[in-house]
């Protein structure tokens, strides 16, 4: 009877991680379909594959430009988050000075904003600034990471001091203590912090949309979302498009999967 | 310390916090503040500002789109949270298993929440696909009725849920199986040699030990269903005939295809309210852990 009942237990989870591969799989094998065979009336598994749909998303839409547009954003955002979230985070960790509890908290009180609700007033300020339909204006309001500050506060706080009280006897400034005794040692906090800020900036979706006006400026969301406005039923052609959109965040998952877990395990508990 | 050190503190901490600052002010903290400004005007971008006090948010809770596009976001809160919540428990107590099918379905399990909204909302518009999508292939062959998962009214929303389900049902996995390692391993030891079995080690260790990281992934996961969107967006677009129109997407096209700037930023100051009371609720935890 217990026997039975593991192999049961077994039997269900084995089902659940194949229900959960599915749509995975079925968006990489339509995209390796002919339009025609998509068509037919079928789930043809058997089928001769064709990297039609990569060539045809590169030559006849906009998906190489979208992408690049998307690197852009997501790695100059990730290192401006890192640099102004880091020194912010070492002035509330290190120095002492009055008011520093009450600007800890004013931080963190960002972690209670959604972003939803400030759209309709950034396209305002951001087109006042006159930088309506740029990659900035799709940049700047992400930036500063109330999350990252907190992660990084409280990595510093557990460095211990006497490294720096050394460097700073010997004449050393703030910035060179920060600079090569801080951020070496915060290696592990910073990539949690980046990678946060990565994934983030990559899969932003509502404010690209809301920000760029032309299509060759469009975040490759944005691009992949109009797809289907303008290629309506080329299916093939449309998941081959989300393949591609999703090469980055795959690589990562690869590469580092235990500590893109980590770092949601914090950001959720911290948030 | 050096006099050196002393002397050039207030000029580090300016020079150190001004990046941040000026961003987090310009950008999070200062549109919050206009929004609530913005909400007391009519204003059509072409007219001029005109004051009408709380008239944007009296007219909101008699606006049929708005009240439809509420209940629409409180029924996908309804209905996604739990599921969602459960799924993800269940995925912890499986990955949580120190075998090869643990740390498989660990990697299949947080898949989907890596990829963005447009792709998974791409994904299964294309699955419920009305003629050649798998969901209705799958019923076909198991002869059965094909179903308008996106065009028929009464199901749509369902069919929303079900991507979000499988999206982000990895995201709270991860929560509850932090939660769940930091649970000593003493303890699970002790029932053992008591004779517990797995249900009751479930019923009576587990879950009671879990209650703060259970509130923090509902908090959450209701959070974040109130702000839906993208995924709607690209699914049904609001479709069929406004019935999975949700209030970010209502706040949208308020704002930027009527142009109604000062109607939009009160709906979004609603918004913002339920969910700042929303999370709120996380401070409830402190009294419950001095005790």
């Amino acid at each position: 009877m217990r026997k039975l009942l593991n192999i049961l237990v077994k039997v269900l989870i084995l089902c659940l991680i194949i229900i959960w591969l599915i749509p995975v799989v079925w968006l990489l094998v339509t995209s390796l379909k002919s339009e025609n065979t998509v068509m037919t009336d079928k789930l043809s598994l058997i089928f001769t594959p064709t990297l039609e749909n990569y060539k045809k998303a590169f030559s006849s839409t906009l998906l190489g430009r979208w992408l690049v547009n998307s690197l852009i954003v997501s790695v100059i955002t990730t290192i401006l988050t890192l640099l102004i979230d880091s020194t912010m985070a070492y002035v509330l960790a290190r120095i002492q000075f009055r008011g520093r509890n009450v600007l800890f908290i004013f931080i963190l009180a960002g972690m209670m904003i959604p972003f939803e609700v400030l759209i309709i007033q950034l396209y305002l300020e951001l087109t006042k600034m006159g930088l309506a339909n740029t990659l900035i204006a799709v940049m700047l309001p992400r930036l500063a990471m109330p999350i990252g500050v907190f992660i990084l506060t409280q990595f510093f706080k557990s460095i211990p001091i006497v490294l720096e009280e050394a460097a700073f006897i010997d004449g050393a400034s703030r910035f060179t203590v920060f600079r090569t005794i801080i951020m070496p040692l915060s290696k592990s906090a910073l990539f949690a912090v980046a990678i946060i800020s990565f994934i983030n900036a990559w899969n932003d979706f509502l404010w690209p949309l809301v920000a760029i006006s032309s299509s060759e400026k469009y975040t490759i969301t944005v691009g992949i979302a109009n797809f289907q406005g303008t290629h309506g039923t080329e299916y093939s052609l449309i998941m081959a498009g989300a393949v591609l959109a999703s090469i980055p965040q795959i690589i990562m998952y690869i590469l580092f999967k235990k500590n893109i877990v980590k770092s949601i395990a914090m950001t959720g508990i911290k948030e | 310390m050096s006099s050196h050190y002393a002397d050039h503190k207030k000029r580090d901490i300016v020079l150190f916090s001004l990046p941040y600052l000026a961003i987090y002010v310009a950008f999070l903290v200062f549109p919050v503040i206009y929004g609530v400004y913005l909400s007391f005007f009519d204003w059509n971008i072409l007219s001029s500002k005109v004051f009408i006090g709380f008239k944007n948010y009296v007219e909101a809770f008699r606006d049929p789109e708005f009240l439809s596009s509420f209940s629409h976001t409180l029924q996908f809160v309804c209905i996604s949270t739990p599921l969602i919540i459960i799924v993800g428990f269940v995925m912890a107590l499986i990955t949580i298993q120190p075998t090869r099918t643990g740390r498989v379905a660990e990697t299949v399990f947080f898949l989907p929440y890596m990829l963005s909204t447009s792709v998974v909302g791409t994904l299964w518009a294309w699955i419920f696909q009305k003629n050649y999508g798998l969901a209705n292939q799958v019923l076909k062959l198991l002869n059965l009725k094909p179903l308008g998962w996106l065009t028929d009214p009464s199901i749509a929303m369902t069919s929303i849920i079900i991507a979000t389900l499988w999206w982000t049902a990895g995201f709270n996995m991860i929560l509850f199986s932090a939660g769940m390692k930091q649970i000593p391993d003493e303890i699970y030891d002790a029932a053992k040699i008591d004779g517990a079995g797995s249900f009751t080690t479930l019923t009576k260790i587990t879950l009671p030990l879990l209650k703060d990281t259970s509130l923090l992934v509902l908090i959450l996961q209701v959070i974040a269903s109130f702000k839906v969107f993208g995924q709607v967006y690209v699914m049904t677009g609001g479709g069929p005939y406004g019935t999975t129109r949700v209030l970010v997407q209502y706040v949208y096209k308020t704002g930027f295809n009527y142009f109604r700037l000062g109607y939009a930023s009160a709906m979004s100051v609603i918004l913002f309210l339920v969910i700042l009371l929303i999370s709120s609720l996380q401070f409830l935890r402190k009294p419950d852990q001095a005790q």
